[in-house]
């Protein structure tokens, strides 16, 4: 287990690294690294090192791969709490509507034009949040109305008739408002362009303290999967638990996904991967569906800098691509071989 | 004592069991029996505090309706019959999550020394140490249903309720499960309320038995007592004593 821990850690970091080094300008990883060493430590750049990769490191491809790490990560441990606490392996932010309710805020934002001044660049962001927590909270509100027990079934089934509706009026807010239609489609397809650290100043507090709520509630976690009625028999508060692991998972998708756009499949697979090689112990789950996240991220961004030349691809579409084929492959050639 | 009195469960609608009452001296088992839905496995669930009831429910003089279920379930553990698995834990985590309640404290769960201890204690009580390691998935519904029970012992409980323990289990364990149960509760202070299809188990668990037909109380008390020939064939709608004794004829023959 500690080699295999050891081995994920490490690969990420290679990944990490190479997030840095490729690009239109190929920056030899150890120049890479003496850069971000010099920039934390504020020692000497080595003098053959120019400055304009120092620049290219430091202002665009650091906050840009550690963004989406984080952003991979955040989906991620997001996805397995959503498998877990639902108790559905194809559960996730999006089944609860988090997504297209952030599409709907990014399509008002987009639409109008508005710019609320205190938010200014992040006015985009909090919107598409809120809507995004909002739409749980209704589908979450309108399951326990119709079922006091939070059924799981009472959720999903909530969650994606809401979602549809608002992806009905997200797709008619397009077609009426035709020359905003490239913009919000390209939203909706999500990007690591143009980020800077002020972005990853905002997010990554915030998903390190959720990651942190979710990993205090390991526990909780295991037994929920095995059913409300058993987990309540060993004492768990299921009803107080569930709300909170529901909302904080919501929270993290919502929030990397209102600063980045839709990304999808980051979260449906990377946890099933991460139980296929450590097991199904939420105690490791959870980091390591961030570290595999994150990682898993990190690559799809490079593959969509750099795959096409001169051009860059919908992150979103390349984490399908990649993600489909290797999950099939991770999941069959286990099942044959247990 | 384990008191139940007038207690009526429902799931929204008209109540499922209506009136039940039972005392429950420590050291001794009841065994609940009756034909297919005629509310044992909802009355267990009730008192286990998984169900909202009417009427009332004592554990040693204290209103179970007044405690927390985090209270609740440190002295009343429930082994449910066994769905499927969804996630697979290895056995030792598994039956470890009867030692929630025990280990809080710190930030991530971690257990200790004696968790550790007394969860492999529960694994040699039901003959499954040798397969701590493995994954719950890989294992034989019969061994499943042991790790289940183990994970009940594991919370430490005065009082476990059964709902069809030994569906699954092959004789041998059937067996071994009840004489168990009998030692566990004889020696500790400890009380079983077993729900089972199976009547002679259950009165080799218990000479204690509710009756039970259509919700409520058909006859209570000890076979051959209280409870007769005639209840048991007015309720199952079989003459059980007579299919009981048949079946012995053959087995003189053997």
């Amino acid at each position: 287990m500690r080699l295999k821990i050891t081995v994920t850690i490490a690969l990420s970091l290679v990944i990490l690294i190479f997030g840095m080094a490729v690009g239109s300008v190929y920056i030899p990883p150890a120049d890479s690294l003496a850069i971000v060493w010099h920039k934390i430590t504020g020692a000497a750049v080595p003098d053959f090192v120019k400055s304009t990769d120092v620049a290219i490191i430091w202002d665009l491809r650091l906050p840009r791969a550690l963004l989406a790490f984080v952003v991979g990560a955040a989906l991620s441990v997001s996805g397995a709490v959503m498998q877990s606490v639902l108790k559905n392996p194809l559960a996730s932010s999006y089944t609860l509507g988090v997504s297209s309710g952030a599409s709907l805020g990014a399509a008002i934002v987009i639409v109008c034009g508005v710019t609320v001044p205190a938010l200014q660049m992040f006015t985009l962001p909090v919107i598409g949040f809120a809507l995004g927590l909002g739409t749980i909270l209704l589908a979450i509100a309108v399951s326990s109305r119709l079922d006091g027990n939070l059924e799981n079934n009472t959720i999903i089934l909530t969650g994606m008739v809401i979602s549809l509706f608002i992806n009905a009026v997200v797709t008619l807010v397009s077609a009426l408002t035709r020359e905003h239609i490239q913009r919000l489609i390209y939203w909706q397809m999500g990007s690591f362009q143009l980020k800077e650290w002020s972005t990853l100043y905002v997010l990554f507090p915030i998903i390190l303290v959720c990651a942190f709520v979710v990993a205090h509630f390991n526990r909780e976690l295991d037994m929920l999967t095995f059913g409300e009625e058993q987990a309540k028999t060993m004492g768990v508060n299921t009803k107080r638990v569930k709300w909170i692991l529901l909302i904080v998972a919501a929270a993290m998708t919502g929030s990397a996904i209102s600063f980045v756009g839709v990304i999808g499949f980051v979260d449906l697979v990377a946890p099933h991967i991460v139980r296929k090689i450590f097991g199904a112990s939420h105690r490791y789950v959870i980091p390591m569906s961030a570290v595999l996240g994150g990682g898993f991220m990190v690559l799809c961004d490079l593959a969509a800098r750099t795959l096409v030349p001169l051009q860059e691809l919908p992150v979103g579409a390349v984490t399908a691509m990649i993600g489909a084929p290797f999950f099939t492959y991770i999941y069959f050639s286990r099942r044959k071989h247990p | 004592m384990l008191k139940v009195e007038n207690v009526s469960v429902g799931y929204g609608g008209a109540p499922v069991v209506r009136n039940i009452s039972f005392n429950l001296d420590k050291n001794e088992n009841l065994c609940i029996i009756g034909p297919n839905g005629c509310g044992k496995t909802t009355l267990l669930k009730a008192i286990a505090g998984i169900l909202p009831y009417s009427g009332s429910v004592e554990l040693d003089g204290k209103p179970l309706r007044r405690m927390k279920i985090r209270e609740i379930t440190k002295k009343i553990a429930m082994l449910s019959q066994i769905s499927g698995v969804y996630f697979s834990y290895s056995v030792f985590d598994t039956v470890m999550m009867g030692r929630y309640l025990h280990m809080r404290g710190s930030f991530f769960g971690s257990a200790s020394e004696r968790d550790r201890d007394f969860v492999s204690e529960c694994l040699r009580a039901v003959d499954l140490e040798s397969v701590a390691d493995r994954g719950i998935s890989e294992l034989s519904g019969g061994q499943l249903q042991r790790v289940f029970f183990a994970r009940a012992l594991a919370q430490e409980p005065d009082v476990i309720l059964l709902d069809e323990p030994t569906n699954h289990l092959d004789i041998k364990y059937q067996i071994e499960l009840i004489e168990y149960l009998k030692e566990w509760s004889r020696a500790g202070g400890h009380r079983a309320v077993g729900v089972l299809h199976d009547i002679n188990l259950a009165m080799r668990l218990s000479e204690n038995m509710l009756l039970m037909k259509d919700g409520i109380t058909a006859a209570e008390g000890r076979a051959g007592e209280q409870i007769d020939s005639g209840m048991l064939r007015d309720v199952y709608g079989v003459d059980v004593v007579g299919f009981m004794k048949q079946s012995l004829r053959r087995w003189d023959g053997m």
